[in-house]
This record gives structure tokens, C-alpha cells and sequence, in this order.
């Protein structure tokens, strides 16, 4: 799998293809929650007779959500670590409680909508409203995508699709997982826990 | 992506029939007729792809010029109403950024970096396919407006509030939101893929300042790109939610900041500008060497302003904004980074004419049109560095001279030099040179028009016109024979003798495809490795990946200085290098097999956002399709069974024969 | 462009390239350049951005002026470089050059040179930056808001100029000559930008945000601009005319401003025009003083029938040159000249005595109140007003009858 060149000649910087593209995809994906950050940041103290933001976070809820996440960002630094030594089973199990820990995650959030929506927080209430759910709905969104990834990944190993190199898969959906759980530790200082 | 892009295990494909591939997650191997190329993962027919979609939308966008010019041509037009004239100038940059200029850059990126840097083919096949027809089917869809109750109407700057719900009630900001969204994640994978096989596929002995100027260039138009392109996604993204889903981010009724688009559009839409004529500048980079039979003057100096522009360019978006109110600290700061880009740019220019300094000057078309870049660029920069004076700024700004100003950057730099790739590159891509005779009458027509055109719009600004006027009025016109009336009478008469030049291109094209005359393999005497195979290129592109010891190699194997006199004495010519290269042909050489993913998965995309505006229902349908798709793309093989390919008649070591001799 | 400057921007432009040219083209080529140069402009274009009639513009002026010129020269020297390689390097069989990659210190030195030209060029900017941006020594404040497709005037009270009272206008942007003036600039929509080329450059009217730009007429005289930032349909009808008055004209137009509302006489054409003027146009149009038949003032609601808030308040309508957010004309050509290219020391007197019957544009004022939708491109079809709930973004057609229209012209005449 290092050798996906498919010429014959090892990759110039000694990164595999795959690796390479997800690092620069996520360098992308910086400017994509900076942009999203920014526009809460501007706008996360415009509530126009809504709800303000403290008085709808319940931050105990969130911390509890948040250290879900982190932990599952643990898991899947160790379905890598058993992947690079071919222990598919292991692989298989650290992947799954890896999802299943962002899964936990999504539902978090899905509850949390709901809540500060009956709290009347909608979509259209406030710019704080609009730019809160873009933002975190955002983020929800790229942990429901890993999660695809990671059950489809287990998947695939169990009907032993892939042919190439295992270990270089998972680490390089490793990489996005951890990618988004940082995202995540951003967003929780900056939207949960500094003060309007 | 793991699963996608893996290591190709077998065989040269080609010419094969598809005879049992159509189960579900074969993968498909036509070589001839149109799967050949629909499931195509080949950079060069992608490329080729790339570009003709580009020129398709370069005569739309073209066509919509001429209209706005037909009613500009005299005052108190009436070829256009208000609406239609709205719709056509955001249509005409809109198509003329993002479906002309940015997809021919990708496809020429596409068909030449692979080339110019001795490998076989992009990191990601099937990626660089999705991208190509999610930009063709997000240009169709932006382009499907026109016929659904109008097109976009508010400037493809589409400053909020004024590209509100209430402000523009047709749907044609919502196709232009979402088109240009799709045709993003174009640019996106484009970016990823090409940056990967740039760091990662250099032929061996090519370090980083061996590397082709062109790929350089284009190397850091893929860095703007990917960190560009999700800052307009933010933009667009909430302008959609707002205008599909009741957000409020540019609601002023709720406090909301209309500056905020404009930062957010402004810092991509600066780099944008870099982007836009920095693969011109590779592409000039390239030419003036070659016809000049001289290296590039100062090479290290050509690739760091490349970067510096790359990196300065992200410091200079505001200086679309002083009449914005940014207050006097922001504006001090803006016109003193604008001033600062001007530095690397005039370095570009500087280069280029010492690489002429002293050289042996060959003036083919190709050659003609970089020289004609280099003069009609620096007035576009110029005028630019007028605009980085901000006082001065607060005067041109949204006038003609404006719109003078970026004609002369983006078609005197950007589309002279994509001229000039084209009649230069011609010859490697279809094995048949253009016409040099029409393409001497192309080259002065087009010139002559662009300054007819474009020239009159600094008098214009300067004197007070303003932009984005759907008719102006004799009474601000002024008086005597060069009033309003009259430049702007010379301006739409330029633009159809441009049209003419235009037009003369397309029939040379015609009557090239015609000529049976083939191409010498190296007519022009280059000197990068992309000339050093068959024209056209093989689909392995080299029989041998070659090692690279110089900046230039294809010249330095042609030719040995005499260490007396300093002259260059040719020891070989392109044949005899072409024939060492056949007989050393690698035996096996493993390349992708073409899929059908890629583009039933970008197929998905606009039937998804066709659904976000008229029936979620329809997006429900567009999502499955991007599900299943996204699914056979990582469950499929990663070949072709080998029984499933006929015998390969485009094997190593046999494409000399089909040369003409020169 | 104006002689005196433009003068001053050949003399540089001319002398740099004298000195490149051969000593015997020299005065050929030096007269043909400032022959085509000279030719190309047009005469008097109103809104000319070399023309500075103010000391603001002036100091853009100022600045602008060496940097074309330097602009000029260095386009002239690539230029040059760039004929003189074709020409002298063309290939007539010489051999393929030595392969040099460059010559450092050259490159160095050719980096540097245009990187102090441009420290020169910063450093008179940010003089005039921050020049432009002062706002401590304003002598009147006028506020400006922008509206789909017209300006608002307000002059909030300001004693020391006999504003006792806030004024209201639009249309046309009046000021004392010699005053340091500061507008006040919103946007009740989408942004517009207010531009009067003569007395400074540009700024955006930003709904949500109030935006400064400093104005300042050396001399009585009228001067136009247009709407500079993209603002929908009739962007390009959106336009504004500065009319400087001298301080006494000034006071005077302020006083007329001020006078109290003067009914038509009885019987009159007028007086059944104001009738209809009561039942159709106050809807949207404010006249200040202005009683319904049942002694009760007639206040305008434009909010109600108005997306964006507001319509033109049309009290002493007749003191203006302009109709429709300055788009057409309320003088006839012939009249409208007479004020326009009066000499500085009369135009006040000529503007102030505002139009008179016999002056009226009768065709387009008429053209409007038939069929202003037909007039000017706005949203005023009703069709097209499922966006903004049913209320109207310019003048709507109103189904007005002829004899109704002529009522309404003679009732208007009276607003003066």
C-alpha cells in the first residue's frame, strides 16, 4: 500500500498517496470550520428576543457528550495500532466501538437540538440560532460521515474486500476521526465554554 | 478514499471490448467509442475533456460578452431589459471564472503535470474523473436556470442582502449557489489529487526546483484552491440556508453584518484572481524558453514570487472593500499588502523579458501570444497598482476602469496565455500542429480587439462611468467626438473583431482535425519531459520512467554546451531518444482500469440540489444515488479481470512509426 | 479631463519618455502622444474623477496623479524592453545562447527598485487615508440613506446653519460651499454607494451600518454621481446630483425648506389635485402640513406599502431640479440648462427659484404618475411581490386617469 504509485517507483516524500491526500483534505477542511467559527463567533451574541446562549447550554450534558468523543478518538488509535499488526479482529472490534462511541455522540446532539429547539431556539430565530445549528450541524454531519466509514470499513473486512495494505485504511480514516474530534474540542471552548 | 485509489495490479489495458462487465461491480474497459470515454480514468482524456468544456462555456460566456456589448453600444440601450441584462453580466463572469478559465487551467493541469513530471498517470484516476463531470454537470446546472425562470441577477460578487429572497425571488441565485458548489468540490478533489501527485510522483532525480515551471505554477494554484474553496463554500452555504431554509445571516432585521459575505467572498475571491492567471503564467513560464532557446531567467526567482503571490495573495482580499467602510487602520494595511503583491508579480514580468534578453527568438503563434501577455498584463498590473492606492481607489472602484483593469489581467494575462498553451501544446495532444497563418490572424485579431474593447473602459472609468449599468445616459456622457457614446461604440466593436479572433481559433482547429499532416515529435525544439514521448502520448505516457539530472532534461539530452565558445551543440534529436526509450521499454506496466463511479456519483449531486429547490423528494432520490455510487466506488475491484481485455496494440516501444518527420 | 490636471499628468508622463526616444522623434512622438491623449476624452463628462472641485477629491488629486504617471512610465519601459528584444533577438541563424539560469544581483536590484518606488507610493497614501478619514473638524452633518433607488437627505437640526427644524429631502444633496460637510450613510435595503466624483471618492451606504465620507465644495455649482455599488433593477437610474450653494443661498434654501405648508387656492385645478394626491399618494408620500378634508394631518404610512420603509417626502417638491431619485429631470431641457451652466456667482440664484410652471417637464412627470413601473425597472409588478408580502419596491402603476394626471401636475406645482 505505500507503493499505490502504480509505477513502480517509491512516492517522492515517502507518504503514502491516500495519507497525503487526507492530510491535505483536512488542511481544507481547517478553512471550512474557520469559516463556520468565524460567522458564530461574529454573530453567537445576536439573539433578537430569542434564547441567549446561556440560557440554553447545559454544559454538564455537553462535557459528558465531548469526553464521549474523545475517548473514541482512544479506540481509534487502537483498531490502528492492532490494524498495523494484522490483528483483524481486534481491528474489527475498535472500529466498531469507535463508531459506536461517535454514534453516542450524534445522538447527543440530536437530543440537544431538540431540547434548545422547545426552548425556542429554532433555525430562524436568531442569527445566533441560524449560526449555532450551521455550525454544530456541521460538525454532526462530518462525525455521521466517519461513522459511515468506520461501520462500512468493518464491513468491508469481514467480506475481505480490500486488497491493499489494511493498516494504511484505517489510519488514514483514523486521521479524519481525530481531525474531527479536535474540531469538536474547538468548537466546545469557543461556542460552550467562553461567555458571550 | 483508502479503499479507492489502490495498487493496480495488472496490465496495459486498451483497445477492449466489453464484452461480460456490465455485473454490478466489474469495472468497465471500453477503449473506443463513448464509455471509452464516460468511464475514462485516463488524465489526458480527462484533461482533453476538461478543455473542450471549457471552450464550450468560454463561447456561452462569450456570447453573453457580445450581448452586453450590443447593448451598451450606444446609450439608452434596448437589446436587453434591466432583469435580462442583470442576469447576463453575473452570468458572464460566473461562466467566464468558473467554467472557462478554472476548468481549462484543471484540464491543462490534468493532461501536463502527469507528463511533465515522468509519471504515469494522477495519484487518485477515478477522483480526477469525478471531478471533471461534477465542474461539466455543476456548469450545466447553474447554465439549467436560464430555462427555470431566469438566471442569477446579483453580480457573481452576489453581495448580500441584495442576493436575498426578497431581493432576487427567482431561483436563479439558488442554481448559481448550488452549481457552484458542486463545481467546488471539483476544484477541491482537482486540488487534493494533483498536490498528492506533484509531492509524491516526481520521475526519480526530480527535486522541487527541477520540477517544470508550469507544474510549479500550477502546483501553487491547487494550494490556493484548496484552501479557497472552502471559504466560498462557508459563503455559499449560508447563503443557501438562507435562501432555502430560513436562516437569517444576512437578515439585517436581525442584526445581521452584510460585510461579513463580502470578507467571506473576497477571501477566496482574491486568491481566486491568482488562480485564475497564475496557470497562464506557468504556461508562458514554459513558452518563452522554448522560442527563445534560453532557460528561464531566474527560475528560483520565477517559482518563490509564484509562492509569494501564492502566500501574499491571502493578505489582500480587503482591497476589493475601500469603499466598504473598513475604517482607516484596515484600509492603510490592505493598500500596503496590495502594493506588496505588486512586488513578485513584477518580478514575473522582469523574468520573462530578460528570458527573451539575448536569446534566439522563434515567433510562432504560441510565442506571439506569451510576448503579447507580457506587454497586456503589465497594464492590467499597473492600473492594479493605481487601485492599491486607496484614496485613488475610492474613485475607480465599480467604474469601467475597473472592469478595463481585470480584462487586461485575466484576458490579457490569462487568456493570451491559455492561447498560447493551446497552439503550444497542440501538436502533443493531437499529434497535428494548428495552423500557424490562421493562427498569426487569430493572435493579431484577438489582440487588437481586446485593447479595441477594453482599452476605451480606462477612459470610461476614469471619466465617471459607472459598472453594472444596463444603459448609460448621454446626459453624463460628456461632450465632443469621444464622448460615452463614442468609447463605448469601440468597445462593442472590439468586442466582435475579439469574437472574430475567437472564431478564427475554432476554425483552425477545423481545419487542423482535417489535415492529415502529422506533427514532427518535437516541432518546437522544448525542453521539458512531456516532449519526450509520442504525440500523441501514449496512455502509459512513458515506456520508461526517465531519470531526471536536470531543470530542462529533454533539452539537456538534445543538446551538450561546447565549453568554448558556450554555444549549444545538439548530440541528439527527439527521435533517437524516443527510439532508446522503445527499445528499454518497461514490460509490465500497471495502469487503472476506467469505472463507472465517478460519474454516477456526480450525477447524484445536482439531482440532489435540484431537489433542495423545487421537491425534497427529488433530493431524497439524488441522495441514493451519491449512496450507492460512493458505495460501488469503494467496493469495486480494482481491476478488470484480464480476460475481459483484447490484445494491446498501444503497447511499449511502438509509437515511433506514427511520427511525422520534420 | 480638466487642463490643469491633466497637464501636470502628461508633463511627467511625456518628459520620461522623451528621454527614452531617439533625439529626432522626439518631438513628433511627444506631440502625438499628448495630441491622442488630449483627444480622448470627453469634454466636460460631469463625473470626471480628475476634475477635483473640493478639497477632499483634491487630495486624491494629488495622490493619484504621480502614481499614473509613474504607472505610465513603467508600463512605457516594459513596453520598450519587451519591442526592443523582439526586434534585436529575433532568430537570423545565430546559435543557440549560452544556457545562463539567471544573474542573481540583477534580479536582486530589478526586485528592490519597484519595492522602493512603492514605499514611496505607501507612505503618501496613508497621508491621504487618514486625511480622508477625519471626522473631528465637521461643521454640518447631513444623514444619507440609500434606498431601492433613491437617496434620502435628512438635515438634523443644526442651529448654527438656521436649521431649527429637521429637513427632509431627496433627490438632490444641497450644501454650503467652503463647509466642512459630513454625511451620515445607511442603506435601508441593499447597499448602495453614495459618489460624487467632483467632491470625493466613494463610500458604501451599508444597511445596518452608519458610514462616514467627508464633503466639501470649493465653489457654488451642481455636481452628479450615480449609485456605485450593484443595487438591483434600476442600479443604473439610481443617480445624485450635490448642488454647493453659496452660505447666503444657503440660508435661504434652508428657510424655504422650513416654510410652512401653503394649501392650493380654492377651486383651483391644484386644489382638486390635492385631493388626489390625499386619496392615492399619501399612501407612500409624505407633504408635510399637508390635512385631510377632515382637518386631520395627513401622515404618510410608506411602511405599510413599501418594502423597504420609505418614499420620497415630496414637501417643496418643486425646489428640486430632479423626480425619481434624481432620474429624470423635473426642468425641461431648455430651463434645466440655464440653471446648470450658470456661471458660479448666479447658479444659486437660478437654482433657488426652483421650477415654475412653464419650466416643468410635463412629459416625463406625466409619463411617471400614467405608468411608473414603465418608466423605470423596479419590482413593482405585482406579480412579483410574493417575497416581500404584497408590498411594493418602487412606484406602482396606479391606474391614474388623464384629468386625474393633470390635477396631480398642477397640485404638485404648488409644492414649491
Amino acid at each position: 500500500m505505500t507503493d499505490i504509485t502504480a509505477h513502480g517507483h517509491a512516492s517522492s516524500t515517502g507518504i503514502s498517496n491516500v495519507k497525503l491526500g487526507m492530510w491535505t483534505f483536512l488542511g481544507s477542511e481547517c478553512l471550512l470550520f474557520g469559516g463556520l467559527i468565524s460567522t458564530y463567533m461574529l454573530y453567537r451574541g445576536r439573539v433578537t428576543g430569542g434564547p441567549r446562549p446561556s440560557q440554553i447550554f447545559d454544559i454538564p450534558f455537553t462535557s459528558v457528550s465531548s469526553f464521549v468523543l474523545l475517548m473514541s478518538s482512544l479506540t481509534m488509535v487502537l483498531a490502528v495500532s492492532a490494524a498495523h499488526k494484522s490483528e483483524d479482529r481486534k481491528t474489527n472490534l475498535w472500529l466498531t466501538v469507535t463508531a459506536l462511541l461517535g454514534a453516542t455522540f450524534v445522538g447527543g446532539q440530536v437530543y440537544e437540538f431538540t431540547a434548545f429547539y422547545n426552548e425556542g431556539l429554532g433555525f430562524s430565530t436568531s442569527l445566533f440560532g441560524s449560526s449555532f445549528y450551521t455550525l454544530t450541524g456541521f460538525h454532526g454531519v462530518h462525525v455521521t460521515v466517519g461513522i459511515i466509514m468506520l461501520m462500512s470499513l468493518v464491513g468491508i473486512f469481514k467480506r475481505s474486500k480490500v486488497s491493499g495494505n489494511k493498516a494504511e485504511v484505517v489510519e488514514m480514516i483514523g486521521l479524519y476521526w481525530h481531525f474531527v474530534d479536535i474540531v469538536w474540542i474547538i468548537i466546545f471552548t469557543l461556542v460552550y465554554l467562553i461567555p458571550v | 478514499m483508502a479503499i479507492m485509489e489502490r495498487e493496480i495490479e495488472v496490465i496495459t489495458p486498451i483497445t477492449a471490448t466489453p464484452s461480460s462487465t456490465y455485473g454490478v461491480l466489474k469495472r468497465p474497459v471500453a477503449a473506443t467509442g463513448w464509455r471509452a470515454w464516460v468511464f475514462t480514468v485516463d488524465h489526458k482524456k480527462l484533461g482533453l475533456m476538461y478543455g473542450v468544456t471549457a471552450m464550450f462555456f468560454f463561447i456561452v460566456g462569450g456570447v453573453e460578452a457580445l450581448l452586453i456589448r450590443l447593448q451598451l453600444a450606444a446609450p439608452n440601450g434596448k437589446v436587453l431589459n434591466a432583469d435580462l441584462y442583470n442576469q447576463m453580466f453575473t452570468m458572464h463572469a460566473t461562466t467566464m471564472v468558473f467554467l472557462f478559465v478554472m476548468p481549462m487551467a484543471a484540464g491543462f493541469a490534468n493532461y501536463f503535470i502527469p507528463l511533465q513530471i515522468g509519471a504515469r498517470d494522477v495519484a487518485f484516476p477515478r477522483m480526477n474523473a469525478l471531478g471533471f463531470w461534477l465542474l461539466l454537470f455543476g456548469g450545466i446546472f447553474i447554465n439549467l436556470s436560464w430555462f427555470l425562470g431566469g438566471a442569477a441577477d446579483g453580480g457573481w460578487f452576489m453581495y448580500a442582502p441584495n442576493s436575498g429572497p426578497v431581493f432576487s425571488p427567482t431561483h436563479g441565485i439558488d442554481f448559481w449557489a448550488f452549481g457552484l458548489q458542486i463545481a467546488g468540490i471539483a476544484s477541491l478533489t482537482g486540488a487534493i489529487n494533483l498536490i498528492v501527485t506533484v509531492l509524491n510522483m516526481r520521475a526519480p532525480g526530480m527535486t522541487l526546483m527541477k520540477m517544470p515551471i508550469f507544474t510549479w505554477m500550477m502546483t501553487v494554484v491547487q494550494f490556493l484552491l484548496l484552501f479557497a474553496v472552502p471559504v466560498i463554500t462557508v459563503a455559499l452555504f449560508l447563503l443557501s440556508f438562507q435562501r432555502n431554509f430560513g436562516a437569517r445571516f444576512f437578515d439585517v432585521a436581525a442584526g445581521a453584518d452584510p460585510l461579513l459575505w463580502q470578507h467571506l467572498f473576497w477571501i477566496f475571491g482574491h486568491p481566486e484572481v491568482y488562480i485564475l492567471v497564475l496557470p497562464s503564467f506557468g504556461i508562458v513560464s514554459e513558452v518563452l524558453p522554448v522560442f527563445s532557446r534560453k532557460p528561464l531567467f531566474g527560475y528560483p526567482f520565477v517559482v518563490f514570487s509564484g509562492a509569494a503571490i501564492g502566500f501574499v495573495g491571502w493578505g489582500v482580499w480587503a482591497h476589493h472593500m475601500f469603499a466598504s467602510g473598513l475604517g482607516p487602520v484596515s484600509v492603510a494595511v490592505f493598500s500596503l499588502t496590495t502594493m506588496a503583491i505588486a512586488v513578485p508579480t513584477g518580478v514575473k514580468i522582469i523574468n520573462w523579458t530578460l528570458t527573451m534578453w539575448g536569446g534566439k527568438l522563434v515567433f510562432s503563434t504560441a510565442m506571439k501570444f506569451s510576448i503579447g501577455l507580457i506587454v497586456l498584463f503589465t497594464v492590467g498590473g499597473l492600473s492594479g497598482v493605481t487601485h492599491s492606492v486607496a484614496p485613488s481607489d475610492t474613485q475607480q472602484t465599480d467604474t469601467y476602469y475597473i472592469v478595463a483593469h481585470f480584462h487586461y489581467v485575466l484576458f490579457g494575462g490569462g487568456v493570451l496565455g491559455i492561447f498560447s498553451g493551446l497552439y503550444y501544446w497542440w501538436p502533443k495532444m493531437f499529434g497535428k500542429m494548428l495552423n500557424e497563418r490562421l493562427g498569426n490572424w487569430n493572435f493579431w485579431l484577438m489582440v487588437i480587439g481586446m485593447n479595441l474593447t477594453f482599452g476605451p473602459m480606462h477612459i470610461l472609468g476614469l471619466q465617471g462611468q459607472p459598472r453594472r449599468m444596463y444603459q448609460f445616459t448621454n446626459a453624463r456622457s460628456g461632450e465632443g467626438l469621444f464622448n460615452f457614446a463614442f468609447w463605448n461604440l469601440v468597445a462593442s466593436i472590439g468586442s466582435f473583431v475579439l469574437a472574430v479572433g475567437i472564431l478564427l481559433f475554432l476554425i483552425n482547429v477545423v481545419i487542423t482535425a482535417r489535415n492529415p499532416t502529422k506533427s514532427p515529435l518535437d516541432p518546437w525544439n522544448a525542453r521539458s519531459l512531456e516532449w519526450m514521448t509520442s504525440n500523441p502520448p501514449k496512455e502509459h505516457n512513458f515506456d520508461v520512467i526517465p531519470t531526471v539530472h536536470h531543470l530542462d532534461e529533454f533539452f539537456h539530452r538534445k543538446y551538450e554546451e561546447d565549453s568554448a565558445t558556450h554555444t549549444m551543440r545538439q548530440i541528439a534529436t527527439a527521435e533517437e531518444i524516443m527510439a532508446e526509450q522503445e527499445r528499454n521499454a518497461d514490460a509490465h506496466i500497471h495502469m487503472p482500469s476506467p469505472s463507472y463511479w465517478p460519474v454516477v456519483l456526480a450525477f447524484g449531486l445536482p439531482v440532489i440540489t435540484f431537489g433542495m429547490i423545487f421537491s425534497h423528494l427529488i433530493a431524497v432520490f439524488g441522495a441514493i444515488i451519491v449512496f450507492f455510487a460512493a458505495f460501488g466506488w469503494a467496493l469495486e475491484p480494482s481491476t478488470a479481470p484480464a480476460s475481459d481485455f483484447e490484445t494491446n496494440n498501444s503497447a511499449p516501444g511502438k509509437a515511433l512509426e506514427s511520427v511525422g518527420k520534420s | 479631463m480638466n487642463h490643469s490636471a491633466k497637464h501636470l499628468y502628461l508633463k511627467h508622463l511625456v518628459t520620461s519618455v522623451l528621454r527614452m526616444v531617439g533625439k529626432k522623434s522626439r518631438t513628433l512622438f511627444g506631440v502625438s502622444l499628448l495630441s491622442f491623449i488630449a483627444a480622448s476624452c470627453a469634454k466636460n463628462a460631469p463625473q470626471d474623477t480628475w476634475q477635483p472641485k473640493g478639497p477632499n477629491a483634491k487630495i486624491i488629486d494629488d495622490l493619484q496623479q504621480p502614481v499614473f504617471a509613474v504607472a505610465g512610465v513603467i508600463g512605457l519601459i516594459v513596453a520598450v524592453a519587451v519591442i526592443y528584444s523582439v526586434l534585436k533577438y529575433k532568430d537570423r541563424g545565430q546559435p543557440i545562447p549560452e544556457q545562463t539560469h539567471g544573474k542573481p544581483a540583477l534580479e536582486i536590484t530589478l526586485t528592490i527598485i519597484p519595492a522602493l518606488i512603492l514605499a514611496v507610493v505607501a507612505v503618501f497614501t496613508f497621508g491621504a487615508i487618514f486625511k480622508l478619514a477625519k471626522t473631528d473638524d465637521t461643521e454640518m452633518i447631513i444623514n444619507v440613506t440609500g434606498q431601492q433607488w433613491w437617496w434620502e437627505y435628512d438635515y438634523p437640526v443644526q442651529n448654527d446653519f438656521g436649521i431649527t427644524q429637521p429637513i427632509i429631502s431627496s433627490g438632490q444633496l444641497v450644501l454650503p460651499v467652503g463647509t466642512k460637510v459630513l454625511l451620515r450613510e445607511t442603506s435601508r435595503d441593499v447597499i448602495h454607494s453614495y459618489w460624487i466624483p467632483a467632491l470625493n471618492g466613494k463610500r458604501d451606504a451599508v444597511p445596518g451600518r452608519i458610514q462616514t465620507l467627508r464633503l466639501e465644495a470649493d465653489e457654488p455649482g451642481i455636481f452628479t454621481g450615480q449609485c456605485t455599488e450593484f443595487c438591483g433593477l434600476s442600479h443604473a437610474n439610481m443617480r445624485m446630483e450635490a448642488v454647493a450653494l453659496s452660505k447666503a443661498d444657503f440660508a435661504k434654501w434652508v428657510a424655504n425648506q422650513q416654510a410652512a405648508y401653503v394649501a392650493p387656492a380654492k377651486d383651483s385645478l391644484a386644489q382638486q389635485g390635492e385631493a388626489v394626491f390625499l386619496n392615492q399618494c399619501v399612501r407612500c408620500h409624505q407633504v408635510n402640513g399637508l390635512m385631510r378634508a377632515d382637518g386631520t394631518p395627513a401622515i404618510a404610512a410608506p411602511d405599510e406599502n413599501v418594502w423597504s420603509g420609505s418614499a420620497p417626502n415630496l414637501t417643496h417638491l418643486m425646489s428640486r431640479n430632479t423626480f425619481a431619485g434624481a432620474s429624470f429631470d423635473l426642468l425641461s431641457k431648455q430651463c434645466r440648462d440655464e440653471v446648470w451652466n450658470a456661471p458660479s456667482d448666479v447658479i444659486g440664484t437660478k437654482y433657488l427659484a426652483g421650477v415654475s410652471q412653464d419650466c416643468l417637464n410635463q412629459k416625463d412627470l406625466r409619463s411617471w404618475l400614467r405608468n411608473a413601473p414603465e418608466m423605470l425597472p423596479m419590482y413593482a409588478n405585482p406579480t412579483q411581490l410574493a417575497a416581500t408580502g404584497g408590498k411594493y419596491r418602487g412606484m406602482p402603476y396606479l391606474a391614474l386617469s388623464e384629468d386625474d394626471i393633470s390635477k396631480l401636475v398642477a397640485y404638485l406645482l404648488t409644492l414649491k
